[in-house]
């Protein structure tokens, strides 16, 4: 009674692949001719490297960047051209992912240095480097956590869609715990407890019951949604002790922090943040290089062959998917722990942004790393462009990241594969 | 390894699937079991397999009772199966596949690939099976992916092997090199149980023929039992195996397609050029080993697939890049490869699977909506006339066994006003009373006046319903041959290579 999944394989004919390439080339085009040629020989862009919070301890210093702004916007736009004619004349197919990739972090820094010229009317007068990187820094974390839950869970070929609703759980239960004993570390124990929870109703609901698993995902964020604000009107209100909207405290780490940009972005972070770092490699080792890591994908591929072997479909699932809500959860303790006080909805989709990242990554940790360092520049980006006075909205820049989702699922850039037996509930006959 | 099975019987509710079944596999020996679909022979497999539990009887092995709670208790008794639908991850190795389930590992949990690819070498020299361990299954032609499938089972150390249907998927060139591979293991002292419907094959490698029917053993034979005593066996009744037809009358020709090029999913021509005639009154059957065009080149004339260049007429008319609709409109019956996929839909009923083609034609709809009173009427003259055993026309079409769903479909193409008919793999999977039903409705067709166009793989069925044979290589026709010709000539051409009397 198992459907045969059909190929899937998502592979776009030689004219989509064409289209893609001009379509690059046209944004180099317009970096050039519509943002650089024009502005004039007098406009220059400043870059600065010096973190925001130095507290403690600044990295060694570096001097300001002043960069003509018509020229670099030329060079820029250039390089974009170059990356859509590669794609052009080599007729890449699975490279054209990574080359709109590249091009879209060279447009947003075009987009800055356009921005940040002086004269002219931003508000800032320079770039702030290491600011970006380390704002960004935080939110691909965020990011990272729920990709890396969706990898776990759907390499086993369940569709967690839940991410945003263990999000919200670790959220409010890492918030309350720290407000309660100041202690980040039970806080992600409740997350990563929280967490789990949730994988197991999403795996019980899916597993035992065959369940359409993206049904049950929307029912268990909406259902998460609801209670958390009820709980946050009858609980947090009157008991506000309960969300004191502490923020976890930086672990530097002494020596390495000292390097500029880098220092900051990685070496001056919380402990959220080297955690996240260690899970992205013992992800990716456990699940291209174990025994345990052949089994799940072997469940997520062809789970009748899995079973052929006496592999258990449904126990690993399980497990899997319980692993996948605690990331998630402690994903939500994390995000708590940048944030500050719990508000209803204060995930506001970085859940789903999680998803479409790990899509975007080929349900790789690696591919899934660079694909929510891409969407958390641009969510940054597009919460603090404003005061650039960029003619652009937040709402508009926060569509990017699902702009790209559907062109990539939709096979309009490279091709997507995902687990074969993703999504499919399993039944022996 | 000695297998016996006693009296093993397996009740599903109210249906006996297998009903007190003996069985005894000596060592060194290929047992065939016969039987049509729906006989009972999967579900003895997967009880001898550990799938399924029996409610009654024993399996012995080397006289010993064992009991088979899992799968993984068969293999570790040395029961290996090669299923009909394999059982390999398509994105793995050869060696992830073969491996699976039975890993070795160094420290950490890490796969040993190293000795994994040593494990498939040995096993491989030791029984001539060649393939090479890193490359992904999904690259490998079928032949080969069966191969991976044999190589999985013999390196869990199998003793006994179970081959479903394994030719089921084959060309006669790797029908022809797995016989051999059987005959290999066996002469090292493995068993192995085969399980097919074909009878060719049957007589040909088996040592000993058991048939079932009806979920009980009818007998077991040697393989000098005759083909027709085979069929009648399995079938309970005389069957005529050879196709009744008298010399064709061909007339003008109904379906053309000239010069016609259509690329594949991946863009490649796979039809490169292809000119075929198919006159009112002839059958043309198009044989060739899977993958060398013909799928696309229905499909392109159907309607299904966009035509790059050339054209297809139909009764004179070109409806080459017509939608389907106009096609069918226009007179062709289609009867799809995947009957599943592409010719059904089993989650409907027999009656409205039956309209499928015509649902917005009078009498069948009046003023944009469904007559269903008339849908329900022609259903059950349809189910009568075409002897579709269904417990209902409002049943699922799930429900019916694959014969009888081909059946319905070929009812619903031959029930209207035709110009010509194209049927993909007609018969495939079907057991040898329904093959015998659909070549004489195919036959029948002809006899009508009609053109038809039949393309299988089986090259039997090409020899023996085909008026005319062409035969396909690489998205071109190498010849268009007499029926006559020998087997052997047509294999060349099916490979590519022009015998010296087709020319």
């Amino acid at each position: 009674m198992t459907t045969v999944a059909a190929d899937v394989t998502v592979r776009p004919p030689l004219g989509r692949t064409q289209a893609i390439g001009w379509f690059v080339v046209v944004v180099g085009l317009f970096t050039v001719f519509g943002m650089g040629v024009g502005t004039g020989s007098a406009p220059h862009s400043t870059l600065t490297f010096t973190p925001i919070d130095v507290s403690h301890g600044a990295p060694w210093h570096l001097g300001n960047l002043t960069l003509p702004t018509e020229w670099t916007l030329v060079l820029l736009g250039a390089l974009i051209v170059a990356l859509g004619a590669e794609v052009l004349v080599r007729r890449l197919v699975k490279g054209a992912m990574v080359r709109v990739g590249l091009m879209a972090i060279v447009f947003l820094v075009a987009v800055l240095v356009w921005a940040s010229r002086q004269p002219g009317p931003s508000q800032v007068p320079f770039i702030n480097v290491t600011a970006i990187l380390v704002g960004s820094a935080a939110i691909t974390m965020i990011l990272i956590y729920g990709s890396l839950s969706g990898i776990l869970c759907e390499r086993a070929g369940v569709v967690n869609i839940a991410i945003e609703g263990q999000f919200l759980g670790g959220y409010l239960v890492g918030e309350m715990i720290d407000s309660a004993t100041n202690n980040w570390l039970l806080a992600t124990v409740g997350g990563l407890v929280i967490g789990a929870l949730m994988g197991w109703l999403l795996a019980f609901l899916a597993i035992r019951y065959l369940s359409d698993q993206i049904i049950v995902g929307v029912v268990i964020v909406t259902m998460f949604t609801g209670l958390s604000s009820y709980f946050n009107s009858w609980v947090l209100t009157p008991y506000p002790n309960l969300n004191n909207g502490n923020i976890a405290s930086n672990l530097a780490i002494p020596g390495l922090m000292k390097i500029p940009i880098i220092g900051p972005t990685f070496f001056d972070e919380t402990g959220f943040f080297y955690l996240m770092m260690i899970l992205v490699g013992l992800v990716s080792f456990a699940l291209f290089k174990t025994r345990w890591g052949l089994r799940v994908r072997a469940v997520g591929e062809h789970p009748q062959a899995a079973a052929s072997v006496g592999i258990s479909v449904e126990r690993t699932r399980y497990v899997n998917v319980i692993l996948g809500g605690a990331v998630a959860g402690v994903g939500g303790v994390a995000f708590a722990a940048i944030q500050g006080q719990f508000t209803p909805s204060i995930t506001s989709g970085f859940g789903y942004i999680a998803l479409a990242a790990m899509i975007f990554g080929r349900w790789r940790p690696s591919g899934a790393v660079a694909a929510c360092t891409l969407f958390g520049v641009s969510a940054y980006l597009a919460y603090n462009l404003q005061s650039y006075q960029v003619p652009i909205s937040t709402e508009i820049l926060l569509m990017f990241p699902y702009l790209i989702t559907i062109a990539v699922s939709a096979g309009l850039v490279g091709r997507v594969r995902p687990p074969a037996a993703d999504g499919i509930p399993y039944s022996r006959e | 390894m000695r297998l016996e099975l006693r009296g093993i019987t397996k009740k599903f509710g109210s249906l006996t699937a297998n009903d007190r079944i003996d069985l005894v596999v000596e060592p060194g020996q290929i047992h065939c079991l016969l039987g049509e679909n729906g006989a009972g022979k999967s579900t003895l497999m997967n009880v001898l397999f550990g799938l399924l539990q029996a409610d009654e009887g024993e399996i012995l092995i080397d006289g010993e009772p064992v009991r088979l709670a899992n799968s993984g208790d068969a293999v570790r008794r040395g029961i290996g199966m090669v299923h009909q639908h394999f059982m390999l991850v398509p994105v793995f190795s050869v060696a992830e596949n073969v491996v699976l389930g039975f890993e070795p590992t160094r420290s950490l949990d890490r796969l040993d690939y190293a000795r994994a690819r040593e494990d498939i070498r040995s096993v491989s020299r030791e029984f001539g099976l060649e393939v090479d361990p890193d490359v992904t299954v999904e690259s490998l032609p079928i032949g080969l992916q069966q191969r991976v499938e044999i190589i999985k089972a013999l390196g869990h150390d199998a003793q006994l092997l179970i081959l479903d249907e394994p030719t089921a998927v084959l060309t006669p060139q790797e029908a022809d090199a797995l016989m051999a591979i059987m005959r290999s293991l066996t002469a090292t002292g493995k068993s192995i149980l085969f399980i097919s419907h074909k009878l060719k094959e049957v007589r040909h490698v088996s040592d000993v023929i058991t048939v079932i029917r009806a979920g009980r053993v009818i007998g077991t034979v040697p393989p000098t039992a005759s083909e027709n005593e085979l069929a009648a066996m399995m079938v309970g009744r005389e069957v005529s195996l050879v196709v009744d037809k008298t010399a064709a009358a061909p007339r003008e020709p109904v379906l053309e397609v000239r010069d016609l090029v259509v690329r594949d999913d991946r863009g490649l021509a796979v039809v490169d050029g292809v000119s075929l005639a198919v006159r009112a009154g002839e059958i043309v059957a198009l044989a060739g080993v899977q993958g060398n065009g013909q799928t696309e080149l229905v499909e392109a004339i159907t309607g299904l697939r966009h035509v790059e260049s050339g054209s297809v007429l139909l009764g004179g008319r070109d409806v080459t890049n017509r939608s389907p609709r106009e096609i069918l409109d226009a007179g062709l019956g289609h009867i799809p490869e995947d009957r599943q996929r592409d010719g059904a839909v089993l989650s409907m009923s027999v009656a409205d699977n039956l309209v499928l083609n015509t649902p917005r034609r009078a009498p069948f709809a009046r003023h944009g909506t469904r007559n269903l009173r008339a849908v329900r009427d022609n259903a059950e003259t349809q189910v009568e006339s075409f002897d579709v055993r269904t417990s209902s026309v409002d049943a699922p079409l799930s429900s019916l066994s694959g014969g009888n769903q081909q059946k319905v479909i070929v009812a619903r193409e031959l029930s209207r006003p035709l110009e010509a008919l194209v049927a993909s793999q007609p018969t495939r999977g079907l057991d040898v009373g329904s093959i015998e039903y659909v070549h004489r409705e195919i036959v029948r067709v002809r006899d009508e006046g009609h053109a038809v166009l039949i393309v299988s793989s089986e090259l039997d069925e090409v020899m023996a319903l085909g008026d005319r044979v062409a035969v396909m290589f690489q998205g071109r026709i190498t010849g268009v041959v007499d029926p006559s010709t020998s087997r052997e000539d047509v294999g060349l051409l099916m490979t590519g290579s022009t015998p010296a009397e087709s020319r």
